[in-house]
């Protein structure tokens, strides 16, 4: 497992780090186990793991917001607390936990304040974060009238409030419409620069795929596997490939008999590698199938997630 | 140039204002017109004038109540309301000292305090009878700054501080008056208890005539500081998650 990142300096760094809430009673839950991760500058990290694998513990470790019961936690070679105190980072919790009488814009305010956005420029930052999140008509609504979406949009914007060296994003598209999140996930890649560290938690597989440099898969607080994501990689090797046809359904069961048929002239088949499956589409051509679409039925994220979850049970 | 925090200081205002502030002045005014309403009544039918003394009696009467309890309103949840609520989430990803953020918080609510109950003495003085409102105040401002510390030290530890601080006040009160005039390791114990006597003995002094014992203050405001400082090294080493 390639656990230090190759030449750009390190910004975040998980050395061993485990976590264990204990309750009065004596018993107790490992949270985070014998964890360990560097994160380079300018890179995004994304964190994969099934309910409850200890994701949103590792963030509050990482904001200092709970103390490592073993191990440590640095971001710049600082204390969590030290850095966040100096610096500050852009964080989206999953829990949108606003105060529900306030209003959305001077919810904003508020947290442009304390994030030190100099005074005068304040209130057009916070214009320029409404607009780019598009809640101007939210604006002056109560934080608990806001829709599940309009407040995700909400949280986003407060964590865009300032340029910031380190940004935590919590399950971000959690609550968005699919026209949202296609616009968030171009917000994020405006994020990407070669000083900023960006690190995603999701349950979104593809998501990840998408955005992230490398994918963490935890499970039961452990790291199972850190996982390089990429076009090149993702379409280079073999997998499962979904086949859909115009015409000619009955011949794909002739022509390839590991196919299996999922209905409505669509199959499932494995194939080795690129090279096997282009040969396979040309005899299905040859034989004059229509084929309407070719795409993968889970990208390598998924699999090796399935994999690795599979491998911590 | 003023820090992120001093210019939160408006926003913090007017979060006391609007949970607490509202709350603190309509308890004051019901709990102060249990007592006065009946005493104006009863003055009126019997057609007797109201006196400067009456008039200092029935304050007294009122007085360690709606100071006591208006204290415990605006005190409780300090810190642990942040923390149960999880507003912490996003008021602490910004670059916050938690420390230097909760004593501001205490601040403004000692500034809000003041603020209500001198509203609240004005209307004493404007509907009963005009009296020297500094020592009233000063025994009010005596009242919160000595739970002050203790409410800020509890609310840093304990999610549920309202409970523990009842118990505290109400543990201290019974072991004063079981324990207080035993002697030997009882009285001892209560000595550590916060020295709430002393603080209701400051009362008629400060009332009648705008004096206190500085001994008795002292001792019941450092009580409260060495806590207050205690509260501010939880709020430092204890994560707040």
């Amino acid at each position: 497992m390639e656990l230090l990142h190759p030449a750009a300096s390190i910004v975040i760094e998980f050395s061993r780090t485990s976590k264990t809430y204990r309750s009065i009673l004596g018993r107790s839950v490992i949270a985070v186990e014998d964890f360990s991760l560097q994160v380079a500058e300018g890179e995004i990290l994304g964190i994969a793991g099934p309910n409850g694998a200890g994701k949103s513990t590792l963030l509050s470790l990482l904001l200092g917001y709970l103390r490592p019961t073993s191990g440590s936690v640095r971001i710049m070679g600082q204390e969590p607390r030290t850095y966040v105190q100096k610096n500050g980072i852009g964080y989206l919790p999953e829990l949108m936990t606003i105060n529900p009488q306030w209003r959305a814009d001077t919810a904003l305010v508020r947290f442009a304040t304390l994030a030190n956005v100099p005074a005068p420029d304040v209130s057009a930052r916070v214009d320029e974060v409404i607009d780019r999140l598009g809640i101007g008509e939210h604006r002056d609504k109560k934080i608990k009238a806001l829709s599940k979406g309009n407040l995700q949009r909400l949280g986003v914007a407060q964590a865009l409030l300032r340029d910031e060296k380190v940004m935590i994003l919590d399950e971000p598209t959690h609550g968005l419409d699919p026209v949202w999140t296609q616009r968030f996930r171009d917000i994020v890649e405006k994020l990407r620069a070669p000083t900023r560290t960006v690190i995603i938690a999701s349950h979104n597989l593809d998501e990840l795929q998408r955005l992230a440099d490398r994918v963490a898969i935890i499970d039961r607080g452990r790291l199972q596997r850190l996982v390089t994501t990429g076009y090149d990689q993702a379409t280079d090797t073999g997998g499962t490939y979904r086949i859909a046809v115009a015409s000619g359904a009955e011949q794909v069961a002739v022509l390839l008999p590991s196919a299996h048929s999922s209905g409505d002239g669509e199959f499932e088949v494995s194939f080795p590698d690129i090279e096997a499956m282009n040969r396979a589409l040309s005899t299905l051509i040859s034989n004059g199938v229509v084929v309407a679409s070719v795409v993968p039925a889970r990208s390598v994220l998924e699999q090796q997630f399935r994999e690795a979850v599979g491998e911590s049970k | 140039m003023k820090s992120n925090l001093e210019h939160y200081f408006l926003w913090q205002l007017r979060d006391f204002i609007r949970e607490r502030g509202v709350a603190m002045l309509l308890i004051g005014l019901l709990f102060g017109m249990t007592v006065i309403v009946p005493m104006k009544v009863a003055t009126s039918a019997t057609g007797t004038q109201l006196t400067d003394r009456m008039a200092t009696q029935i304050l007294m009467l009122v007085l360690p109540q709606v100071s006591f309890i208006t204290s415990f309103i605006v005190l409780n949840g300090l810190v642990s309301t942040d923390r149960i609520r999880g507003y912490y989430r996003f008021l602490f990803s910004k670059p916050v000292s938690v420390p230097v953020y909760y004593a501001q918080a205490f601040l403004v609510s000692f500034l809000g305090y003041c603020t209500v109950f001198t509203i609240l003495l004005a209307l004493f003085v404007a509907f009963v009878k005009p009296i020297m409102p500094f020592g009233t105040l000063a025994f009010g401002a005596l009242v919160f700054l000595s739970l002050g510390g203790i409410a800020f030290f509890i609310s840093s530890l304990f999610r549920r501080d309202w409970i523990v601080l009842s118990v505290v006040l109400a543990g201290t009160w019974i072991m004063g008056s079981w324990w207080g005039q035993k002697g030997g390791i009882r009285q001892a114990f209560v000595q550590l208890l916060p020295p709430l006597g002393k603080l209701t003995g400051q009362m008629d002094g400060l009332v009648n005539r705008g004096t206190a014992n500085p001994a008795d203050v002292f001792h019941v405001l450092g009580y409260s500081a060495l806590f207050f400082a205690a509260g501010l090294i939880v709020l430092h080493r204890r994560p707040i998650g």
